[in-house]
């Protein structure tokens, strides 16, 4: 077992088994912990890959500032309710078994496919990008795709305009009586 | 080593490497405080822990067995596994971005080269920023497994800070990203090498003794970056978080021990992290004043004779000179915190947002152009 097989494993398991976590937590802190699991072994996965400059992003981005937005307004939030409302009932049970079933066919799925693959020798990390791929992603994101790059960030704007219209609106935390 | 372990035996290097780079971030904490509480009692005109030893040296091993031999306390509301998850996470994002910054020029034994630094990545500052962003999650994680209205406060305003202050802190070395076109560390500390010169509008532009250093092009981006480092790391005057008058010492409220003391080492980790990202974007990383490492080279092997000896001295006195400027940006820090008072919280959050952002915004636009112009128009 080289290392790139060894640690091709251990993330994978670390990334599955903290996404499951994700739903399989009754606590949504635990949750959203084990969300930020996921994203920082899939940032390791990019490593692994040698994409760099995408694992550091996931990490900025994704790790380090949307899941602490999130973990932090849940951490002010009374969760007794809610931990009750996901931990019993017949039709959240449901859900949870379908829910798993299908999570546990997709695994299935993914796992038969790698194994498949790896016998014919199509390795995911042989296909690898070149050791810097910063550069060329950079060309296709400004040169190729610059119009949808610049029209997705005026559409973050208008969302995050549209969020504090409307928290400022009627009813809102905010809102002027 | 080049590469990250393709044999055994570079892979037993690479673990090496990281337990000594690990072993001398840990090992500096206890120096560091100590320098702190006298440097504290210096700057307050008292005298400070004196008794324990020669200069009060031995007084950190005795505190590190009364830290050892402290009751493990678990308050009885807190969530038992984050309580104790918590300490151990706080070391982790720190040690990790220290060990990607380069302490020395590659040391060259015979066949092999040794990198002086954990592990070289290519986007090193991207990889950096990234995984110190992670200690937010320390810092809430032990807010709330404390059970404590304190702690949580104190979390709170931390992550808040942490946020608030990234954004800043990332715009603020844009311009330095611009000025070299890499991410990567080595390659910026080799751009800052030599003295003073660069190429605008087709001419060639030279001094005779100010160093090639970064500060000089970037001096704004210098004082944004230093600004946010001191907020990232929760030191005074934005240690908001731990606020002594209001909310007894924020997030670790509830710690006692060597739980607490894991906290400062990872506190003590961000500003080590801070100075040897100040000195490597802004003044030359590990190489000396006007020389460059082959002019160094060149002068220990004209004294020594030997190619193995002027290798190994090069290395060391590049270590030297990283670690002389590691110090200095230390001590700003600890200078810093016993000089000026907190700020108010909705000053901090001004600041941040409506003072630093924009002026880092600024500083990135006229970089940009300044660099466009005087590489496309030639006179």
């Amino acid at each position: 077992m080289t290392a790139d097989v060894f640690l091709f494993w251990f993330l994978a398991i670390v990334t599955v088994v903290s996404g499951l976590a994700v739903i399989l937590m009754a606590n949504p802190i635990y949750s959203a912990l084990c969300l930020a699991m996921t994203m920082v072994s899939v940032a390791a996965i990019f490593v692994t890959l040698q994409a760099y400059f995408l694992a550091g992003v996931q990490l900025i981005v994704y790790a380090g500032a949307v899941m602490v937005l999130f973990v932090m307004v849940l951490m002010l939030f009374d969760l007794k309710h809610e931990l009750q409302a996901f931990s019993r009932g017949r039709f959240t049970g449901a859900i949870k078994i379908g829910a798993v079933g299908v999570l546990a066919g997709l695994i299935v799925g993914a796992v038969t496919a790698v194994i498949m693959n790896m016998k014919e020798g199509v390795s995911a990390v042989a296909t690898a990008v070149p050791s810097d791929a910063t550069k060329p992603l950079a060309e296709q994101l400004f040169l190729n795709h610059v119009f949808g790059f610049e029209a997705l960030g005026v559409l973050l704007l208008v969302v995050a305009v549209g969020t504090v219209a409307l928290s400022r609106s009627k009813g809102g935390t905010h809102a002027r009586h | 080593m080049t590469s990250m372990g393709s044999t055994t035996f570079e892979i037993t290097i690479n673990l090496i490497k990281l337990v000594l780079v690990f072993l001398m971030m840990v090992q500096m904490v206890p120096i560091l405080v100590w320098l702190e509480r006298r440097g504290s009692a210096f700057i307050q005109n008292r005298f400070g822990p004196n008794r324990v030893g020669p200069l009060g040296l031995v007084q950190l091993l005795a505190d590190a067995v009364k830290f050892l031999t402290k009751e493990d306390f678990a308050p009885d509301k807190a969530n038992r596994f984050m309580f104790y998850a918590s300490p151990i996470f706080a070391l982790i994002p720190a040690s990790i971005a220290y060990m990607a910054i380069p302490m020395s020029v590659p040391l060259k034994l015979e066949s092999a080269t040794y990198l002086i630094q954990g592990f070289e990545i290519n986007v090193g500052i991207v990889f950096i920023l990234g995984v110190s962003s992670l200690a937010a999650y320390t810092i809430l994680m032990a807010g709330w497994g404390s059970g404590s209205k304190y702690s949580l406060m104190g979390a709170m305003r931390a992550a808040a800070q942490i946020i608030s202050y990234e954004l800043a802190l990332g715009l603020s070395i844009v311009g330095i990203i611009l000025l070299y076109g890499t991410f990567n560390l080595t390659e910026m500390i080799t751009a800052q090498q030599g003295i003073l010169q660069f190429k605008a509008f087709g001419y060639t532009m030279s001094n005779s003794w100010l160093p090639n250093w970064g500060v000089f092009y970037q001096p704004v981006g210098m004082i944004l970056f230093f600004a946010a480092t001191f907020a990232e790391s929760n030191r005074l005057p934005f240690d908001l978080a731990e606020g002594e008058a209001e909310l007894v010492a924020g997030f670790h409220t509830e710690y006692g021990g060597f739980k607490m003391l894991m906290f400062f080492i990872g506190e003590y980790g961000h500003m080590m992290i801070a100075s040897g990202l100040m000195a490597t974007f802004f003044f030359g990383g590990f190489s000396i004043w006007n020389l460059t490492p082959q002019e160094v080279y060149q002068w220990f092997f004209a004294h020594t004779g030997s190619e193995l000896a002027s290798n190994i001295l090069n290395t060391v006195v590049h270590f030297v000179s990283y670690f002389i400027k590691l110090a200095i940006f230390l001590w700003i820090f600890i200078h810093v915190r016993w000089t000026l008072p907190r700020f108010r919280y909705d000053q901090l959050m001004d600041l941040g947002w409506k003072t630093m952002l924009p002026w880092a915004l600024a500083n990135t636009m006229i970089t940009a152009a300044i660099i466009f112009a005087t590489s496309y128009f030639i006179l």
